[in-house]
């Protein structure tokens, strides 16, 4: 007796079987017996799990997305809430602003807008050249970032303390402020190209003085 | 909030919608686009692109199908596409393609593993049709439109596929066997 094929017994896990396949079937228990394993393997199938993506995935695909511009930019006020940033940036910042934000190199040039009222040293471009060791490139890189975040902090601090007649209440003053933001941030991505916290910052910063650019530009009191 | 809510709200690019609809269909876009891909590493480039195409798309996004359903399809054109295009590449680049050695997961149970494992080892072709058809349940008419082939052929693709998967898995039971572990039964 000749056996039915496994392709012919495949067709029959989901169609009726002709004349010959029926009888077959009934005589042959080996045929039966694989043609009820195919079935079972179908239903096997059909039953697999759905399966999570691995960790951080979302991270990634929201940075993207933030680059294609498939995401809005929030503005830098709801950015900036802190309660969002990884905890050792929190403690950071907090321990920035505790001891006036200039300790840890904050962002910010000594000839800073507004008076020097944001601290002291200016995004340093060398501080990473020459950097042959792992944990002092490492440090360097955090140090970066929590310098920027510094600066952002210090500067919603200023933003919250003096509202219209504060030090930034002046467009003028807060524009100038922002394009030190905007360096600080650039160097600190620079050093963490793929970080996406780092690039979703800074692409609010970036919205910020783009918005302060334009609310410059349409005032009503122009000196001309 | 509602499904459409958050579908109208993602439109718009608000990052927290988008990430709801992410969190709770990211499992079933990443499972299709896994399987199709055959291996882990592309799987997350083909399910991330999957999703940047979605968002791009989700103004067009009339509610005439199930959103699920319309997420399914993008992930699974998206994928065959980047699979196309990645065979293109391997084959300009790489006369001999390498094997990837593919894992096993943690969670699954033995016999899902072995499915999966039989899966990846499957040629691509079959292993499409057969995911699409067993495993997605689409038709032979919609597999044509998505491979780009007539129903017949994805008809004698998935029979050509079953037939190898048992094959397969019948080897994958021997090996087993012989190590000491549960042998295959279903």
């Amino acid at each position: 007796m000749e056996h039915l094929t496994r392709e012919a017994l495949a067709r029959l896990v989901d169609e009726a079987p002709l004349r010959e396949e029926a009888d077959h079937l009934d005589a042959c228990r080996s045929c039966a017996l694989e043609l009820e394993a195919l079935r079972a393997q179908s239903r096997a199938l059909g039953s697999l799990p759905e399966i999570r993506p691995p960790l951080g995935d979302w991270d990634v695909l929201e940075a993207r997305l933030r680059s294609e511009g498939l995401i809005q930019v929030p503005s830098l006020l709801s950015r900036l809430t802190l309660a969002q940033t990884p905890a050792w940036m929190r403690m950071a910042a907090a321990a920035a602003l505790f001891l006036g934000g200039s300790l840890m190199g904050a962002a910010l040039g000594s000839k800073g807008p507004a008076g020097g009222e944001l601290a002291a040293t200016g995004p340093d471009e060398t501080l990473f050249a020459g950097m042959d060791d792992v944990d002092a490139a490492a440090a360097a890189v955090r140090s970066a970032e929590v310098n920027y975040i510094n600066a952002l902090a210090r500067y919603r601090q200023l933003l919250e303390q003096g509202g219209e007649n504060g030090v930034l209440g002046d467009p003028s003053s807060r524009f100038a402020a922002l394009e030190y933001l905007v360096a600080a941030g650039q160097a600190a991505v620079r050093q963490a190209p793929a970080d996406p916290f780092l690039n979703g910052l800074l692409a609010s910063t970036l919205a910020e003085r783009e918005a302060t650019l334009r609310r410059i530009s349409t005032r009503q009191d122009n000196w001309f | 909030m509602t499904e459409s809510q958050l579908i109208r709200q993602a439109a718009e690019g608000d990052a927290r919608s988008i990430r709801a609809l992410y969190e709770r269909y990211a499992p079933r876009v990443f499972a299709v686009v896994r399987r199709i891909a055959g291996e882990d590493e592309a799987a997350q480039d083909y399910a991330q692109e999957a999703w940047i195409r979605a968002v791009r798309a989700l103004p067009t996004f009339r509610g005439d199908a199930r959103f699920s359903t319309w997420l399914h399809r993008i992930a699974v054109n998206s994928a065959l596409q980047a699979l196309r295009r990645s065979e293109t590449r391997r084959r300009r680049e790489a006369p001999f393609p390498a094997e990837v050695p593919v894992g096993p997961r943690g969670g699954d149970t033995l016999l899902q593993r072995r499915l999966e494992q039989a899966l990846d080892t499957l040629p691509e072709g079959m292993r499409q049709v057969l995911i699409l058809h067993d495993v997605e349940g689409y038709t032979h008419e919609e597999i044509g439109d998505a491979l780009g082939v007539a129903a017949g052929t994805s008809k004698s693709q998935l029979f050509k596929a079953r037939a190898k998967m048992r094959e397969l898995l019948s080897s994958l039971d021997g090996s087993t066997q012989e190590s000491g572990a549960e042998a295959w039964s279903i």
